[in-house]
């Protein structure tokens, strides 16, 4: 693969990078040899599905997404630093797999469960880093 | 059938039967300067000139805290007298003082002990948790946030069963009527729908009055063994009788949002049958209501009420005191409080005062069977049955 070409660095460099296209991201995982699951992030110190400890484990890259599940409005700052008001969402990013993500999304009518998003970089200039937030699949982007 | 014969094999029947013959409180209350130390003595000398035990029988005791440090047992107690007791302190978040009560029941059940104490304490911490030094990174700030992970299983709730925001919210305004008539509870006021659904939004469609408030507490609860109970004096009609202890932790979920209340219903079921009863002859349920939906999931979960019934269950008037089965007689942890290492102590306090017919202000009728049933963070679950010793 190809790594495009930013100064930028990831806020967590654990789970994501930039995909190719510049404003994708991709999601690193882990799949273990015993049972073949994936686990999230690939620095897990077990699979997530049977408990083996994912010695020589392989690491894999996949486009980040997955489907929406449920979603709802973060209304206060629930941690220091959050923006409010924002739409936290979990997120079926591989099977047997859940996350919590941030939504970007004007509001909730722009969203239902079940829907597909993909995941992508906020940049934030100031820090020098980019961020991941997810968005429906049929949304535009700007990088 | 009597509640020594209900089950067999049940291993909380070895020294005679485990019961609680004493409790004592510390109101919850806003955060303040006392020392944590007052708190806890003032709930335990409660507890001892309940039960009319003396600390020098006192033979072993167990702290549930989160937030004071180490060796808080012993910088508290060593103020009531330096007996030489075992002092084990315990931490398991939410349910940190419900897993140091079972501790103490496995300690008389085993026959180490006839005499332990259960003592709940905390203050108002930094609220630092494993979940963030386990060396993982999160692709959201909030994953680790109960307000967030409970507001969508409040959406995925009223969307599957058909109900509206207006009748979650009917368990704070019950919750908050009960507490009212509560001496100990943090808040003291009754609130309207209409109070409640206007208080401030916090996550989808939980408002501040739907959430527990942080603050700080105690609560303390002497057990015996069946064994003691007449050679030490003690009133047995005041002793109520720990009938089951069920501890677990949370399963790889199968389908999306149903870890929790899976966990819920197992540990229930396992309670249920250690006891030998059916979840529709509970009188009492004390149950983790740290966000309003938890009560209507748990509700159908715990088996008081059939599944997809929750909501109406309430607005029947089944869940009030007088009703079917009193949930949350004490205020719950919307109303009476939720300062983390007491609450587990104080929801089976209050069982037990109901049980004894003694909850003046709030004495839900005829009470002879109530479970105590808490989830910490993580998941980890744990429930309590107790039953009247009549």
């Amino acid at each position: 693969m190809t790594e495009p070409q930013t100064p930028l660095k990831p806020l967590h460099p654990t789970l994501y990078a930039l995909a190719e296209d510049g404003h994708s991201l991709d999601f690193f995982f882990v799949q273990c040899r015993a049972c073949g699951g994936l686990s999230f992030p690939a620095n897990v110190p077990g699979c997530a599905h049977c408990g083996d400890p994912l010695a020589d484990a392989q690491k894999l890259s996949r486009p980040g997404g997955g489907e929406l599940l449920e979603y709802v409005t973060l209304h206060v700052p629930l941690v220091p630093g959050m923006a409010a008001p924002s739409i936290a969402g979990d997120v079926r990013i591989a099977d047997g797999i859940v996350e919590e993500g941030v939504i970007c999304a004007n509001d909730e009518t722009a969203l239902r469960p079940g829907m597909a998003l993909r995941a992508v970089a906020e940049v934030r200039e100031a820090q020098g880093v980019y961020a991941c937030r997810f968005v429906p699949v049929e949304a535009k982007v700007t990088p | 059938m009597n509640a020594s014969t209900r089950s067999t094999g049940n291993w909380l029947d070895a020294s005679g039967g485990v019961y609680i013959a004493g409790i004592g409180l510390h109101p919850y209350q806003f955060p303040t300067e006392t020392p944590y130390t007052q708190l806890g003595l003032t709930a335990v000398r409660a507890a001892l000139a309940d039960a009319g035990l003396r600390w020098n029988q006192v033979q072993s005791a167990y702290v549930g805290t989160t937030s004071m440090g180490m060796a808080a047992g012993r910088v508290m107690l060593r103020h009531l007298g330096s007996t030489g007791l075992g002092v084990t302190q315990v931490e398991n978040a939410s349910a940190s003082g419900s897993f140091a009560f079972r501790q103490a029941c496995m300690e008389i059940a085993a026959g180490v002990s006839d005499a332990v104490l259960a003592v709940g304490v905390d203050k108002h911490g930094d609220g630092r948790r494993a979940a963030n030094k386990d060396g993982l990174e999160r692709l959201s700030d909030t994953a680790t946030i109960p307000a967030v992970k409970f507001a969508m299983m409040a959406r995925t709730y009223l969307r599957e069963r058909g109900a509206s925001v207006e009748e979650m919210a009917g368990v704070a305004v019950k919750n908050h009527g009960n507490a009212a008539r509560n001496p100990f509870a943090q808040f003291r006021k009754p609130r309207t729908l209409e109070q409640v659904l206007a208080s401030p939004r916090v996550a989808g469609d939980l408002t501040v009055q739907q959430c527990c408030p942080r603050g700080e507490g105690a609560a303390a609860v002497l057990l015996v063994s069946g064994q003691a109970i007449q050679r030490m004096g003690l009133d047995a009609r005041r002793c109520v009788r720990v009938r089951a202890s069920v501890a677990g932790s949370e399963r790889e979920e199968r389908h999306y949002g149903d870890a929790a209340v899976e966990l819920v219903r197992s540990s229930a079921r396992a309670a249920f049958e250690q006891a030998g009863i059916a979840p529709t002859e509970l009188d009492l349920l004390e149950l983790h209501d740290a966000f309003s939906v938890e009560e209507l999931l748990y509700s159908e979960a715990i088996g008081v009420c059939e599944a997809g019934e929750g909501a109406r269950f309430l607005a029947r008037g089944d869940s009030q005191i007088g009703g079917r089965c009193a949930i949350n007689a004490s205020g719950g942890l919307i109303g009476m409080g939720h300062p983390l290492g007491p609450t587990g102590i104080g929801q089976l306090a209050e069982l037990t005062r109901q049980l004894r017919g003694e909850a003046e202000g709030r004495q839900h009728p005829q009470a002879r069977w109530g479970m105590a049933h808490m989830i910490g963070l993580g998941s980890v679950s744990i429930a309590h049955v107790l039953c009247a010793s009549t």
